[in-house]
């Protein structure tokens, strides 16, 4: 099951990685099922590698208690070292264990979509490259260079050897890995949307490749695309002779992480697909004689072993961190409180890209209330952002541990506008409350014949005005949040709302895709089942509004979100047409040479969208993940997990 | 007629009815849409491909698939497949199916036998003695505990034992462990529980119907002839009353242990982590994987026909008046 831009579960990972930064399209599914199968609040299950940053050596994490739940700043550096207290390295035993919900579907690199197996993966292969903390590029197996950024060169580092008798990794198995892959038609691998025929990849020595794209972008690395696992050319070239790719997904080899080598700070040692997963620590990862990597990298990693538990139920969960049986897994909001207090355990908030969102249907299946979709209309949208109060949905729903949303990107991204005085901060000071929102959508109905009577949105029939609203069954804090989001339409816009709990993956079939129309080509655009064409086309059933989805918003490289704004994306399933020019912003913040070319697009970009209101942006809840005290690495930042193989217990 | 020959005959029924469920089965999926199929096009179709190119993706798909040969063709391989036990690829496990189900199996039988025994076992004895003691205390007892243990939810009640046991005494582990001998302690010591919680579950409705089934035969004639001629009280509950009780009763065990098999261990081993067929196969129904669903419908359908079958056998050993010739 892919992840992408649209996700919500406190069972799965909310770390950006490479596959949400990838997959664009056809995800929304997912999203839903990740939904149903989560618990009640809490964030990510523990084995996340988002998390951490740049907390101080055992520090206490915050206690965030209001508005300001995000303990860490991306775009801090982070101070902490992780050598012992008497600076020398820290010593290397005992076993480092984690624990999560679900069994990932395939560690097979090429094919693996899900976050969570992205972990386990990287557990035992590097990927090309990172960021820490301060989205300050990492590189792992090869740096990425530009002059002005539509070639960028990649290169390997020299130390990187295969398993087995795959010998040394050269930028030709990369090269052919692209080529023969990724850019096939047949192997439909998951970063085959990547990599475009017209993006050029090609060997320019041993250790070196380069790419060359179509056009400049700034911010190529950040988009992840480039983001590649090491696979041996040999390993690949019988699938690609015959073209099987049912072969390639099914390769033991590659399901079995045996080709890894030293590129990995462990080795896969077992795997029981439904319950655990052991690693033995790699005498060789290559990182520890790799060079520009931090002091406390030369004898990582620092556990003889690791361990991943598979436990589907969340108290389960929990009572084996409480029982000491875990050393990391993930914490609802509501139990955050107990585990600070526990001797044992230590709770971080860690901060993810993931937000909340109430989507409006702007297609002709949505707004059920009457006649016109005053959905469509931008004072309106402006009007029911008004009626909720997102501070107080924060500090209720989400019990401190999120943030408040005004626009399409966290506070802390550094792609924040610094000068936010064009973010219309609908839902708080006065632009919250009955008369806030009454006005605008007052003034949105002023030629329909729409209005109010009582304080209640009276349709032409005169009857008040009843939308639905869904959420994934299953999740007490969607429910709760829900609930909060009717309870302020009712009594701050007059707006009766019906809310209705739907399995994720149920809704995202029937209600958020749209049918396929027979003929896509009497359509402007038809650009898949998120987005099959305008308005008129439409999901099997009519829906109002949903909080099933949660979205990405893509903080390390906003142009990746611009799927979610322009009207003939790839992802458009609520219909919204932009009263602002968003393909040609979007078009221009791709094609910037620099970051300072970048910063004042992306001010207007984020300015446009908090005034147009596509969708109720409310909330970005933060992860909140239980760690053992004396587990020295875990820190409070969205970069949490970048030095993972480096950390060690205490004592 | 003998029993082997009456036997023969199930067996030769039992084969005959799951081929004609393994062939319904067939049909179906053969009529549904493949979305892999489906899947192809679309890829293609999203990477800006014209219709012709995701069509001829789709093509590509099926043939690969072996969808393009004739149905006769694929009916065959199909039937060769089951019965050769090469149920298929699992796409959400990454093995082949029969591996996914027997390596579930394997940790579900480690506590499903136990399970199954005590229920088997104790099951009848307290509702004999519940009967033999009827409307006393120790009735209402045994009444109490039964029903309070059909009553209390597994799933519910596992957490609260694993709070008291695992989190608070230390007794037993929270995590399940794969790696420990399954003829071990370790091993006893982490099933205590589950096996625990199925049993309390399971055994109020079998403990009722027998305790109201002896409790026809504890004033029967025969009963009192036995007891006038001096037979012990142990000898008349488990000769004269528990046997005839028994035929009945195992009607209601083997349908609700078949019940209880997919429905309560699905539970605990949600609750206990036990990486079990209950798991196994919740999973691979929301995440639609078709193979591993067929494959497990396939091995219940099997279970069931043997166990089915077993039932019959037993009727006609436990009670001479069952005669197989006519069957």
């Amino acid at each position: 099951m892919s992840q992408g831009p649209a996700r919500r579960g406190n069972e799965k990972h909310k770390r950006i990685d490479r596959r949400s930064w990838l997959k664009a399209i056809g995800v929304a599914g997912a999203a839903g099922l990740a939904g149903c199968s989560g618990g009640g609040g809490g964030g990510g299950d523990g084995t996340s590698q988002s998390g951490g940053g740049n907390g101080s050596n055992g520090s206490q994490p915050s206690n965030a208690t209001n508005g300001s739940a995000l303990g860490g700043d991306g775009n801090e550096t982070g101070n902490q070292s992780n050598e012992t207290s008497s600076g020398g390295v820290p010593e290397v035993g005992g076993t480092y264990s984690t624990i999560t919900s679900s069994s990932p579907e395939t560690l097979n690199p090429l094919y693996n979509t899900e976050d969570g197996a992205g972990d386990l993966i990287s557990y035992a292969l590097d990927l090309g490259y990172g960021f820490r903390p301060g989205t300050e590029y990492f590189p792992r197996l090869y740096d990425m260079t530009t002059d002005q950024g539509n070639v960028w060169v990649a290169k390997l580092r020299e130390n990187l050897e295969f398993g087995g008798d795959y010998g040394e990794v050269t930028a030709e198995d990369f090269v052919y890995q692209i080529t023969e892959l990724h850019q096939s038609e047949w192997a439909a691998t998951a970063d085959a949307s990547s990599w475009p025929s017209e993006v050029n990849v090609e060997a320019t020595g041993d250790y070196e490749f380069q790419i060359e794209l179509p056009n400049s972008n700034a911010l190529y690395p950040e988009t992840y695309d480039p983001l590649l696992y090491p696979i041996p050319m040999e390993l690949m070239q019988p699938y690609v002779e015959e073209q099987n790719a049912d072969g390639l997904r099914q390769d033991e080899e590659l399901l079995g992480l045996g080709f890894a080598g030293n590129m990995g700070a462990y080795t896969l040692d077992s795997r029981n697909r439904s319950s655990s997963l052991t690693y033995k620590r790699n005498e060789n990862y290559y990182l520890r004689d790799a060079e520009g990597v931090p002091e406390r990298f030369s004898e990582a990693p620092y556990f003889d072993t690791l361990e991943v538990q598979i436990v589907p139920e969340s108290q389960s969960r929990l009572a084996a961190l409480e029982a000491g049986e875990t050393d990391s897994a993930s914490v609802p909001f509501n139990r955050v409180s107990k585990f600070r207090n526990l001797e044992r355990t230590d709770v971080y908030v860690i901060p993810q890209p993931y937000n909340e969102v109430c989507v409006y249907n702007m297609r002709d299946n949505g707004w059920n209330a009457g006649p016109g979709n005053l959905f469509r209309k931008k004072k309106f949208r402006q009007g029911l952002g008004c009626a909720v109060n997102k501070q107080r949905l924060s500090k209720g729903v989400f019990r401190g541990f999120a943030d408040v949303e005004y626009t399409w990107q966290p506070q802390w991204s550094k792609w924040y506008p610094d000068d936010n005085s064009n973010i219309m901060q609908f839902g708080t000071g006065d632009l919250y409350g009955p008369e806030a929102t009454q006005s605008r959508i007052k003034e949105a109905i002023s030629d329909t014949d729409y209005g109010y009577s009582g304080g209640n949105l009276k349709n032409p029939n005169g009857e008040t005005v009843t939308l639905s609203l869904y959420h994934s069954a299953g999740q007490p804090t969607e429910r709760s949040m829900a609930d909060f989001i009717a309870q302020e339409f009712k009594q701050n816009a007059g707006i009766n709302v019906e809310v209705s709990a739907i399995q994720g993956a149920q809704f995202s079939r029937e209600y958020w895709q749209q049918q396929i129309p027979d003929n896509p080509d009497q359509y402007e655009w038809s650009e898949g089942s998120n987005n099959a064409g305008p308005r008129e086309v439409t999901s099997a059933n009519p829906w109002d509004m949903t909080v099933v989805f949660g979205l990405n918003t893509y903080p390390l490289n906003p142009t990746t979100a611009s799927v979610f704004f322009q009207k003939d994306s790839a992802y458009n399933p609520y219909g919204y047409y932009p009263s602002w020019n968003a393909s040609e912003l979007f078009e221009r913040a791709s094609n910037a040479t620099s970051e300072e070319e970048l910063q004042p697009i992306f001010n207007e970009i984020f300015a446009k969208i908090s005034e147009d209101q596509p969708m109720g942006m409310l909330a970005f809840p933060a992860d909140t993940i239980g760690y053992a005290t004396g587990i020295n690495g875990p820190q409070e930042n969205f970069f949490s997990e970048w030095d993972f193989s480096a950390w060690y217990r205490n004592g | 007629m003998g029993l082997g020959w009456y036997i023969t005959r199930r067996v030769g029924w039992a084969f005959i009815v799951t081929f004609i469920i393994v062939s319904i089965t067939w049909a179906l999926l053969a009529a549904a849409p493949n979305p892999e199929i489906a899947q192809a096009a679309t890829q293609v179709a999203l990477q800006g491909g014209d219709p012709a190119d995701a069509q001829a993706a789709a093509e590509r798909a099926r043939e690969l698939r072996g969808l393009d040969a004739p149905l006769y063709q694929r009916y065959i391989d199909y039937v060769t497949g089951v019965y050769t036990l090469d149920w298929g690829w699992s796409e959400t496990r990454s093995q082949p199916v029969i591996q996914a189900i027997l390596g579930a199996l394997y940790y579900t039988a480690q506590y499903s036998i136990p399970w199954t025994l005590l229920v088997i076992i104790i099951g009848p004895m307290v509702g004999l003695y519940s009967s033999a003691t009827q409307y006393s205390w120790k009735d209402h007892l045994a009444t109490g505990f039964a029903f309070f243990g059909y009553a209390i939810p597994n799933f519910f009640f596992g957490i609260i034992l694993l709070l008291i046991f695992g989190v608070e005494l230390g007794w037993i582990p929270v995590i399940y462990n794969t790696g420990v001998p399954v003829f071990s302690l370790e091993n006893a010591r982490q099933l205590a529980v589950p096996v625990f919680v199925l049993v309390t579950g399971s055994i109020g409705g079998i403990m009722r119907v027998s305790r109201n089934e002896s409790a026809a035969f504890m004033n029967a004639d025969f009963v009192k002839t036995a007891n006038a001629k001096g037979v012990s009280k142990l000898r008349i509950y488990a000769r004269h009353v528990l046997r005839p009780t028994m035929v009945p009763l195992s009607t209601t065990m083997i349908s609700q242990l078949l019940y209880l098999f997919v429905g309560s261990s699905l539970l605990v081993e949600i609750v206990f982590g036990i990486p079990g067929i209950g798991r196994l196969s919740y999973r691979a129904i929301i995440a639609q994987d078709t193979s591993v669903v067929l494959g497990f419908t396939l091995f219940f359908t099997f279970v069931a026909t043997i166990a089915n079958l077993l039932q019959d056998i037993t009727y006609t050993v436990l009670d001479p008046r069952i005669d197989f010739d006519d069957r």
